[in-house]
């Protein structure tokens, strides 16, 4: 179960994904990002689904 | 186990060329194939229309679909395997979700009329290219006039200073003189 202060990543959401990417499209490290491990796993699978379905670039 | 039911979030990217033609068809035409192998359709509605982040089959642009559906595994395997052999739709993705929130189950299935998504044309490649390129040719073409300026304004300012030094040079010649003739006079 989600704590109340985890946050959750939407794949359609994409302003707030590319935040935690560089300019090449690659996901940023947990230790640029600040997020737990669990948050990191999430925002990789929303980040993956958002280029599942073209809406970010897997590559820059 | 796939005879559980499940509901899931699924996104349909539906081709422009067939959106075009009509999108309640191509949205209907999703539905019932949807329907057809079981699966509840508790929403379907347009989620955007918009360019690709990169290109998929030659198209650039795609409408977006958004649903909420209930139904079991194996019936998502179906409808999937049918969704990308025939109709408009070409690419889905379904995601398992636990519930489906209030806001989404109430917007259901809207009607909208045809003429309410305009689609942009998709430029050719190579009209594409020079869409992007022409600016910078524009900007390349001014740097290179600038640069052209900037040697015409540089030649003056050497031909300036030439003229400058030659007539400093004659300047120091008749003071030579000037002196040469004071000192001579003396």
């Amino acid at each position: 179960m989600a704590t109340k202060n985890s946050r959750q990543f939407d794949y359609k959401d994409i302003e707030s994904l590319q935040v935690y990417l560089t300019g090449q499209g690659k996901l940023l490290s947990a230790k640029r990002t600040g997020l737990s491990a669990r948050e990191q796993r999430r925002l990789k699978r929303a980040v993956k689904y958002a280029r599942f379905l073209a809406l970010i670039p897997y590559t820059g | 186990m796939t005879d559980h039911n499940h509901k899931y979030q699924a996104m349909f990217l539906l081709d422009n060329e067939e959106v075009r033609q009509g999108f309640n068809a191509a949205r209907d035409w999703v539905r019932t194939t949807l329907e057809k192998h079981g699966l509840q359709v508790h929403v379907l509605r347009l989620w955007g229309e918009r360019q690709l982040a990169y290109p998929i089959g030659g198209r650039r642009r795609a409408t977006y679909v958004l649903g909420w559906l209930e139904g079991s595994g194996d019936a998502v395997n179906n409808a999937r395997r049918e969704l990308y052999l025939l109709g408009p739709v070409f690419r889905c993705m379904f995601l398992e979700q636990g519930e489906i929130p209030a806001e989404e189950m109430s917007q259901g299935i809207p009607e909208m009329a045809d003429a309410d998504l305009v689609i942009p044309e998709e430029l050719d490649d190579d009209l594409a290219e020079e869409m992007r390129e022409g600016p910078e040719q524009e900007e390349e073409a001014s740097s290179e006039e600038s640069a052209e300026e900037g040697k015409e304004e540089e030649g003056k300012e050497k031909s300036s200073e030439e003229g400058e030094a030659k007539a400093d040079s004659e300047e120091d010649k008749k003071e030579t003189a000037t002196t040469g003739g004071t000192s001579n006079g003396n």
